[in-house]
């Protein structure tokens, strides 16, 4: 296998033009001839979904809710980045670039970042146009706030529900070539496999969730944009229907996963409360630019946080970081939280959470004033926890949030399998190993609106693509396949549910392959999984039937998955022998427990290859290479 | 899509398919519901003149019954209560339709009010009041006949049966109206979060006087000042 | 502490249906209403029973999936919140709750307690949307709007599309949830070119669905999760009779 980025040559400013240039543009009357598919309908789905049928093309869209709206994009809350520099506070393409760079701890392709900067502006302008209500200024223009540590405010926002109205703007554009015909909606739809012909993704497998019925569809190309794999941890703040079933499927047919061991754990969430828990509920981390983090100086403190006295509290991340305080990047602060309560600091009921402390905010600016800033996130908080965070401080922990690995893709988001694209969360492509706040909205758009509507007619001009049916020996192949997973879990009949095995895989990924790792934890996480999962096809429990609604199946193929992909992610994390961004080995620190890169020999997109039932997964290197960023140690100081 | 197209240009389409929309309908239900409703001031009005005297009562019931254009007003009145009842049986028929299976449990969050609640019975009960009302006052179906349109009334009133009938129908107007003036209100548009809460106050205090008024007539001329000719009102047709 | 469920169970749409009563136990009050359904499904799964289907997805209240009836509220006894923030902290030992899907003509059951609500994508796809091409759109600060303006837009705009007016509605009526987009896009100098168009299509795709008329009851207000004010049907209502009467 081998890695081609296909990154243009010449300097970077000039790169996306040159190559749009470059790529062949199809027919307008042959457009209509070329059918795509387009498997998730969150940012970057819909948004592709929408824009190909606009150029012509046949577009039929899948996703696994009962809406294309609810994908979970829906949930992001603070904002989105653009170098708009409407504040005229120093902001431009070039900085959005590199502050995107360096947050990503240089582990992320150069001429993608420049071209996701450079895209942003377009994104906001467009996003405007489909009436997106954004936050205005009373002149009426646009308001901007700063966000997740930068030190500019480029961040656009829709209060606390900006993922949600930016979906909802792509929805509506997709919705619009529903109504008009030219996009073929299929909702309830669970891509189960990818279909290759002659080494050509030309369909997809999928299982209608209300008949159980298998379904296959032939496409031109192939475009996953099915996001991220968090819920291998089993709590995250990912919506229950996040899965890594379909990436995972195209692993297997050819496509590199790469950077699997790269995660984001988000700082600022409601601490997990009992086993009972379904999942965890983030709160934005804009809370961070009035709250002040802290434990107490002494461990196993039991007061309660107003009868201890300032002089006996730990300000940590102001100690630590005295620049950049409460508004380090996330891993940081997760690392740092993790810290104290592995010192035996934490507080709560399990000690595992640290205080987030509005009172000199509201000191400072006024109980009012507060209250309109953060008054959604307040009662989200009160209503979970039943604690009111006016009166006490708020209890965080961090928790896993999103995925920066993915499908391995080039500068055309293209995957190593020819006519397979993979867009958003789901790809590894720009965030490198640390995603910056509000950077994650903007990439899913970037893919969706403004790259793979040109990359796309290069390759479907630029390959002669026989006719295929779904009658396709490789159709009924895969389907076959397909069916005896289903077979083989409903035979099972064992005494233990998928959800069950789901805490036992997400117990072993949290506590060895979460927020620090270590060789040993990792190697532990390497033998549990197999065990698991050798557990999980013996005796998991599946009701009913495969021609059924059934969410039990459901639940348990994904789980299957995760439990196969698992053990690629601790892998994964065991051979970078280096911290980096999310990925901190507990080997590689500074002496004051800073993550430490190894650029000499990682300086790398790790991509695996998958070599069949059995055998280890194969490691290859796409080199980075950084001619416009100075690479630097990250400090925070 | 495709009905707006075929449409566009065609404005008795267009009137057509206003009336046949859910929207539409319930305009023309609202609209018809506030004429009738300034029907209601002016014959509260015309009634009140009972108080003056049977002989004012029946001056302004000679000038209302003399006047060539009251069939063309009675037709009018008759025509906004067919547009009334149609439209709100077919909104009806069509609201239980949407949903065919109810609930085994249905509480809601407490925004129904008694009068939105019971528009359908206030309606039927309003309906059959307006009929019993008509064939009794207007046609001198039973009772005492003549050309004295005060003393008819006064004998009707000294039934207590039709005097409580009376009051129970009004109090049916009072009702719909509690829910039916701020919701036309809200059906055309009205709605701004200055206006409206004094407007449903309004709405609501409209709804009492339109009772208090009409109702004050039988209780005062059937229980407290009863005149002696009143006396001899037959029973007749007086509790149908 | 116990609770004891009576849950619609109904295999499909064709199907007949009924309350079951189940008892579920362990449940502590920081357990959501759905984790408490996750633990019954669980003891379900573990006997080899069928578990109870119902959906969804972020439970942070935000994706507008999960629906259902508790105790003849939708989305269960809370104000603005959604079935999924709605805590067991609510609910003592030995309460009996009662749990239904969302019933409506144009919400047919798929199982259990769920539904499909492809209808409110039907309304949506007829004209919710402004007519604009990726990559036509112009400077974003060109548009300038005023800002308590893009506030109520946002207001109505934050619909989940959950379905809970519906389902609250005596009359199944969907009018909430259609005033809701058809506000946000009125309200915006983006909306304008298509404001008459927009009103009259989407009016048209929701008879079509099959919903009830409104009758101003208001329900569909006090139980929407995300607070969307009747004053947005006032303005769908406005829109449509402004529309049938201005546009050609």
């Amino acid at each position: 296998m081998k890695l081609e980025s296909k990154v243009p040559s010449g300097p970077i400013e000039k790169s996306w033009d040159k190559h749009r240039f470059e790529l062949k543009l199809v027919n307008p009357a042959n457009k209509r001839k070329f059918k795509v598919l387009v498997v998730g309908t969150g940012l970057a789905g819909s948004a592709a979904a929408a824009s190909c049928a606009e150029l012509g093309y046949q577009v039929e869209s899948f996703c696994v809710q009962d809406s294309a709206r609810r994908a979970h994009s829906i949930a992001a809350q603070g904002g989105i980045n653009a170098a708009k520099n409407y504040p005229n506070d120093g902001d431009s393409i070039w900085r959005l670039f590199y502050d995107t760079v360096k947050g990503g701890d240089f582990r992320a392709r150069e001429a993608n970042v420049y071209r996701l900067a450079q895209v942003s502006n377009s994104i906001i302008d467009q996003c405007v146009a489909q009436g997106v209500p954004f936050a205005r200024e009373y002149g009426g223009t646009l308001s901007n706030r700063s966000f997740g540590g930068a030190q500019v405010s480029r961040t656009f926002y829709a209060r606390g529900q900006t993922g949600q109205q930016l979906l909802l703007g792509a929805y509506s554009a997709l919705m619009r070539q529903v109504g008009a015909g030219t996009v073929k909606l299929h909702t309830r739809r669970e891509m189960l496999d990818l279909v290759v012909i002659d080494g050509v993704a030309r369909g997809i497998i999928v299982r209608d969730l209300v008949t159980g019925k298998v379904e296959r569809h032939w496409g031109d190309a192939v475009l996953l944009c099915t996001g991220g794999y968090g819920n291998v941890f089993y709590l995250s703040t990912n919506a229950n229907s996040c899965n890594v079933t379909a990436t995972w499927r195209a692993y297997k047919r050819g496509a590199a996963f790469a950077n699997p061991c790269f995660t984001q754990i988000h700082p600022t969430c409601v601490p997990v409360s009992g086993d009972h828990q379904s999942k965890l509920t983030l709160m934005s981390e804009s809370l961070r630019n009035d709250g002040r983090v802290w434990v107490p100086l002494k461990k196993g403190d039991k007061r309660k946080p107003q009868d201890i006295p300032e002089a006996e509290r730990d300000y940590y991340l102001e100690r630590k970081y005295p620049a950049f305080g409460n508004l380090v990047p996330r891993d940081i602060a997760s690392r740092a939280a993790k810290q104290m309560t592995d010192d035996g600091r934490g507080v709560g009921n399990t000690g595992l959470s640290v205080y987030l402390d509005f009172a000199d905010a509201i000191h400072r600016i006024g109980l009012d004033k507060v209250k309109e800033k953060y008054g959604n996130l307040f009662d989200m908080y009160h209503h979970i926890t039943d604690e009111n965070p006016y009166e006490q401080p708020m209890r965080i922990y961090p928790a896993v949030h999103y995925t920066m690995g993915g499908l391995w893709v080039d500068y055309n988001l293209m995957t190593t399998v020819p006519g397979l694209f993979c867009l958003g969360e789901a790809n590894f492509s720009d965030h490198g190993a640390n995603r910056l706040g509000a950077s994650a909205l903007m990439q899913g758009l970037a893919d969706g609106y403004f790259v793979v509507p040109y990359t796309i007619g290069g390759y479907l001009t630029g390959n002669k693509l026989p006719k295929v049916t779904t009658d396709h020996q490789a159709f009924v192949e895969a389907e076959t396949d397909v069916n005896a997973r289903t077979k083989a879990l409903l035979g099972a009949k064992g005494k233990k549910t998928p959800a069950a095995f789901h805490r036992d895989l997400g117990r072993v990924m949290w506590d060895n392959v979460g927020m620090g790792r270590n060789a040993k934890g990792l190697q532990s996480a390497l033998s549990q999984i197999p065990e698991i999962r050798a557990e999980f096809w013996k005796n998991v429990t599946v009701t009913g039937e495969g021609s059924d609604f059934n969410q039990v199946l459901e639940r348990a193929g994904r789980v299957a998955d995760f439990l196969e992909f698992g053990e690629l992610l601790a892998k994964d994390a065991l051979v970078r022998e280096e911290s980096c961004g999310g990925h901190f080995r507990e080997e590689h620190q500074t002496p004051d427990g800073e993550a430490k890169r190894d650029d000499e020999k990682f300086q790398h997109v790790a991509a695996w290859e998958y070599k069949g039932e059995g055998k280890a997964a194969e490691r290859h290197t796409e080199p980075l290479t950084f001619e416009n960023v100075h690479i630097a140690q990250r400090n925070y100081a | 899509m495709e009905a707006n197209a075929n449409c566009a240009s065609k404005s008795p389409c267009r009137v057509f398919e206003f009336l046949e929309s859910s929207i539409g309908k319930k305009i023309m239900v609202a609209a018809a519901g506030i004429l009738l409703c300034g029907f209601l001031v002016t014959h509260l009005a015309g009634n009140l003149l009972m108080y003056v005297g049977g002989e004012a009562f029946n001056r302004y019931a000679e000038a209302l019954v003399s006047n060539p254009l009251l069939p063309l007003a009675e037709a009018g009145l008759v025509g906004l209560f067919l547009l009334h009842i149609v439209l709100s049986i077919r909104a009806t028929l069509a609201n239980r339709a949407a949903r065919p299976e109810g609930y085994q449990v249905y509480k809601g969050k407490g925004a129904r009010t008694p009068g939105s609640r019971t528009m359908a019975v206030t309606g039927i009960l309003i309906l059959a009041f307006v009929v019993i009302h008509v064939a009794t006052l207007k046609y001198q179906v039973g009772g005492q006949k003549g050309p004295d349109l005060f003393a008819h009334v006064l004998g009707w009133f000294a039934n207590p049966w039709y005097s409580i009938f009376y009051v129970l129908a009004v109090g049916g107007v009072g009702l719909h109206l509690s829910h039916g003036v701020q919701s036309a209100l809200q059906t055309f548009g009205v709605n701004h979060p200055r206006y409206t809460p004094a407007l449903r106050k309004a709405g609501l205090a409209f709804a009492i006087l339109i009772f208090l008024g009409f109702a004050s007539l039988p209780v005062y001329f059937g229980f407290i000042h009863k005149t002696a000719d009143a006396c001899c009102a037959t029973m007749e047709g007086g509790s149908k | 502490m116990n609770i004891t469920l009576k849950v619609w169970r109904q295999k499909n749409a064709a199907a007949p249906g009924a309350l079951v009563e189940y008892t579920v136990s362990g449940v502590v009050p920081e357990m959501s209403f759905l984790e408490m359904l996750d633990t019954l499904n669980e003891q379900l799964i573990a006997k080899g029973e069928d578990p109870l289907a119902f959906d969804s997805d972020c439970r942070e209240g935000i994706c507008g999936m999960c629906n259902l009836m508790i105790d003849g509220q939708a989305h269960g006894p809370d104000k603005e919140a959604t079935t999924c923030q709605l805590h067991m902290r609510r609910y003592k030992d030995g309460d009996v709750v009662t749990v239904e899907p969302f019933r409506a003509k144009g919400f047919p059951l798929v199982k259990d307690l769920v539904v499909d609500r492809s209808a409110f994508d039907r309304i949506q796809a007829a004209g919710g949307f402004v007519s604009t091409h990726t990559g036509g759109a112009g400077e974003a600060n060109a548009i300038l709007i005023p800002h308590d303006m893009a506030e109520k837009a946002m207001d109505a705009a934050s619909c989940i599309g959950c379905g809970a007016c519906v389902a609250a509605c005596p009359n199944a009526s969907a009018m909430l949830f259609v005033a809701a987009k058809v506000s946000q896009y009125a309200l915006l100098p983006q909306g304008q070119p298509e404001r008459e168009k927009r009103v009259l299509a989407m009016r048209e795709a929701m008879d079509k669905e099959g919903f009830g008329h409104c009758t101003n009851e208001y329900e569909c207000e006090a139980a929407c999760p995300k607070g969307i004010k009747l004053s947005n049907i006032a303005r769908l209502n406005r829109e449509f009779l402004r529309a049938t009467i201005v546009s050609e």
